[in-house]
C-alpha cells in the first residue's frame, strides 16, 4: 500500500520558487490501477518521483508497505526500489551500449537475488513481441520498440509497484492499446500496483482510480 | 546463463566511444612507458655500478698520475688502453697506512694483425699470489687452481666458450671460465690471466706473432687496493698520493658516485618531464571523465532509479577508469620494454657507462610499480567525477540529462 501524506516539493528556477507539489495526500491500495491526469508542468512527474523515492520532499511522508522512504538510508532506499518499484518513462531510457536482452536484465545487476533472470527476461521480451530483436541494440530499434523494451525491463525484478510517466506518449494507437493491454494483464494476473501519469483522458478512463493534478495540487475525479 | 555485472556495463561503456577511450589509454601509456624506460635505465645503471664495483673488488685503483683519465675511461667505458708504472709501487702501496691488501695488474692490448683473434681487446695479467679480485671468484666457480697458460674471459666476449681458445700474439690460450656479466665493459670485455702466462705470450710473440710484444718486466699498469674497514678509502687514497710520487689513487666509490651523479642529473630531468606528463595526463583524464559523467547524467539517474546504490555508480565510473588505466599501463610498459630492447645497443653506447639489464625479479618489481602508477593515474583522475556522479540525486540527474 502507498500512503502519501501532505507532501510538498519546491524548486528554485533562477530567483523564483516553484511549488511543484503542494500538500498532496494520496492512498493507493495494492493491485490498484490509478491514473493522474494533468497538463505539462502541473507537478505529475515530480509527484511520481517523490513516490518512487527519487527525490526528497520538503515536507510530508511517503510510506510504502509500512516503510517511510525517507527514514531509511540511501542504500536501503536503493535496495527497496530495486525490490519493489520500477519506473517507465516517457523518453528513451535504454542504455545504448547494451542489447535488448541486457537492457531488460539491467536492474538485476543491482539485485541481491541469485535467481537466473535470463529465462524470465526472454519471456518478457516475447511478451512485448520483440523476440527477433533480442540481440539488437537501441539504435537498431524504432521509438515504439525501445519503449516496449523499457516496459519489459520494468517487470524484470517482479516489482510490486510500477510508476509510469506518460508510458504511451508519442506511440501510435495500436502500440498504445497493446501496451495498456499488457499493463492491465500484469495488474490482474500479478496484482502489480500501477500509477500512471498521463495527458490522455482515454487512458485515465480505463483506471480504477483517477486523479487530476493542477499547479501541484491533486484532486480526486 | 547471462548475468549483467557492473564490469560488463563498464566494459560496454568503454567501447561506446572508442577513440575517447583510446585517448585516455594512450595518455596513461605515454606516462607509463616513459616512466618504465627511465626507471629501468636508472635501475640498470645502479645495478651495473654496484655489481661492477663488487666484481672489481678494489676500493682504490692506483695508476700513473698522467693516466688518470685513461684509467677512468677504461673503468667506465671499457676503452682498452695501456699505461705502466714502476713495479716497486706495489710494495710501497702495501706499506701505506690503512691498506689491507694490494695486488698489481698488467694491461696488454691485442694487436689488429692476424696474430690476435680480436683487435683492441684488453688482456689483464694478475698475480695469483696477491690477487683478491679474480682468485676469490675462481675458488667458488672453477674448483681448481688456474693454470699459468689459462685465461678467464669477460661475459661480453660471447664468441668464446669455456674450453675454446683465444689467440693472442700467436699463442692459443685455453679459456677456463667466464665471469658473470657486470655491465662494466672494463671487466666484461677483458681477458684475465696470470702474470706468468702473460709474460710467456710476450716472449713467444717474437717467434709466433707478426708483432712482438714488448712488456717491461719491471712495470705494472695498476695496483688494486683493499682498505682496512676502520678507515675510509678516500683517506687511504690521500695517504697513497702523499707517500708515493707520480701516482693517482682513484677511489672506486668516488668514480661511481660521480657517474651516478652525472647520469642521474640527466635522468632526473627526464623524470621531471615524466612527472609533468603524469600530472597533465591526470588532468586530461579528470576532464574527460567529468565530461563522461555530465554526458551520462540521465543514465546514472536511470540506474539509480532501477536500484543502483551510490557505491554501484562510483564503482561503475572507477571500473571504467581502472580498466583504461591498466590497459594504458600494459601498452606503455610493453612499448617501453620494446623501445629498450630495440635501442639497447644505442643506449649503452650513447650513455657510455656500465649498463646491465635488471634481473627478472627487478623487472617484475619495475613492471608492478609502473602498472600500479598507471592504475593510480586513472583512478585518482576519475575520483572526483566518480564522487560527483554518485552524489547526484536520481530525479535531478534524470531531469538534467533530458
Amino acid at each position: 500500500m502507498i500512503e502519501v501524506k501532505n507532501i510538498s516539493k519546491t524548486y528554485k528556477a533562477g530567483s523564483e520558487l516553484i511549488k511543484a507539489v503542494d500538500g498532496v495526500d494520496l492512498k493507493i491500495d495494492q493491485g490498484e490501477f490509478t491514473s493522474i491526469v494533468g497538463h505539462s508542468g502541473s507537478g505529475k512527474t515530480t509527484l511520481l518521483s517523490l513516490i518512487g523515492g527519487l527525490t526528497k520532499p520538503d515536507s510530508g511522508t511517503v510510506v510504502i508497505d509500512g516503510t517511510d522512504l525517507w527514514s531509511i538510508s540511501d542504500d536501503d532506499l536503493s535496495e527497496f526500489r530495486n525490490l519493489k518499484i520500477n519506473f517507465i518513462y516517457q523518453f528513451a531510457s535504454l542504455i545504448p551500449t547494451l542489447n535488448v536482452l541486457e537492457n531488460v536484465m539491467l536492474p538485476t545487476a543491482f539485485s541481491k537475488s541469485d535467481e537466473p533472470f535470463e529465462d524470465y527476461a526472454r519471456e518478457l521480451i516475447e511478451m512485448v513481441k520483440l523476440t527477433d530483436k533480442v540481440n539488437s541494440f537501441p539504435s537498431q530499434l524504432s521509438g515504439g520498440q525501445q519503449r516496449r523494451v523499457a516496459i519489459a525491463r520494468a517487470f524484470i525484478n517482479r516489482p510490486e509497484i510500477i510508476l509510469a510517466d506518460e508510458p504511451t506518449g508519442d506511440l501510435d494507437e495500436e502500440t498504445e492499446s497493446e501496451i495498456l493491454g499488457l499493463f492491465h494483464n500484469m495488474n490482474e494476473n500479478q496484482k502489480i500496483t500501477f500509477l500512471i501519469v498521463t495527458h490522455s483522458t482515454d487512458i485515465a478512463r480505463g483506471c480504477n482510480k483517477r486523479y487530476r493534478m493542477s499547479q501541484g495540487v491533486l484532486k480526486s475525479e | 546463463m547471462i548475468k549483467i555485472t557492473l564490469f560488463h556495463i563498464a566494459n560496454q561503456n568503454i567501447r561506446r566511444k572508442i577513440f575517447r577511450s583510446l585517448a585516455i589509454a594512450v595518455s596513461v601509456a605515454v606516462v607509463a612507458g616513459t616512466l618504465f624506460s627511465i626507471t629501468t635505465i636508472m635501475d640498470s645503471v645502479e645495478t651495473s655500478l654496484r655489481r661492477g664495483t663488487e666484481r672489481l673488488g678494489a676500493d682504490i685503483m692506483v695508476v700513473p698520475a698522467n693516466a688518470e683519465m685513461k684509467a677512468k675511461t677504461a673503468l667506465l667505458a671499457g676503452d682498452p688502453s695501456t699505461f705502466y708504472m714502476d713495479k716497486r709501487i706495489e710494495d710501497k702501496v702495501r706499506q701505506t697506512e690503512g691498506v689491507k691488501k694490494a695486488a698489481s695488474q698488467l694491461f696488454l692490448q691485442s694487436s689488429e694483425y692476424e696474430c690476435c683473434d680480436v683487435a683492441d681487446m684488453l688482456l689483464i695479467g694478475f698475480d695469483p699470489n696477491n690477487d683478491f679480485t679474480i682468485i676469490p671468484w675462481l675458488t667458488k666457480r672453477l674448483n681448481r687452481p688456474l693454470e699459468d697458460n689459462e685465461a678467464i674471459m669477460g661475459r661480453a666476449l660471447t664468441a668464446y666458450a669455456v674450453g675454446s681458445n683465444v689467440r693472442f700474439y700467436g699463442t692459443d690460450i685455453p679459456i677456463a671460465g667466464m665471469l658473470e656479466e657486470t655491465g662494466m665493459k672494463f671487466i666484461d670485455n677483458s681477458v684475465f690471466m696470470p702474470f706468468k702466462g702473460l709474460r710467456k705470450i710476450a716472449e713467444d710473440s717474437a717467434t709466433r706473432g707478426k708483432e712482438t710484444v714488448d712488456i717491461p718486466l719491471d712495470k705494472v699498469s695498476t695496483v688494486l687496493v683493499q682498505v682496512n674497514p676502520e678507515i675510509t678509502a678516500a683517506r687511504v687514497a690521500i695517504f697513497i698520493e702523499h707517500e708515493i710520487e707520480g701516482v693517482k689513487a682513484i677511489v672506486s666509490e668516488q668514480v661511481i658516485a660521480s657517474v651516478r651523479k652525472q647520469l642521474f642529473i640527466l635522468l632526473r630531468s627526464i623524470l621531471s618531464i615524466s612527472i609533468v606528463l603524469w600530472i597533465m595526463a591526470m588532468l586530461l583524464i579528470g576532464v574527460v571523465f567529468s565530461m563522461i559523467v555530465n554526458e551520462r547524467q540521465r543514465e546514472i539517474g536511470l540506474l539509480r532509479a532501477m536500484g543502483a546504490k551510490k557505491g554501484n555508480i562510483f564503482k561503475l565510473v572507477m571500473t571504467e577508469a581502472s580498466v583504461l588505466s591498466l590497459a594504458g599501463g600494459i601498452i606503455g610498459i610493453s612499448a617501453g620494454g620494446l623501445f629498450l630492447y630495440i635501442f639497447k645497443g644505442f643506449i649503452r653506447s650513447s650513455l657510455d657507462i656500465p649498463y646491465l639489464w635488471p634481473s627478472a625479479a627487478q623487472f617484475s618489481l619495475l613492471i608492478s610499480f609502473c602498472l600500479f602508477l598507471s592504475f593510480i593515474t586513472g583512478t585518482l583522475a576519475a575520483l572526483y567525477p566518480a564522487i560527483r556522479s554518485m552524489r547526484m540525486e536520481p530525479y535531478e540527474a534524470i531531469r538534467r540529462g533530458e
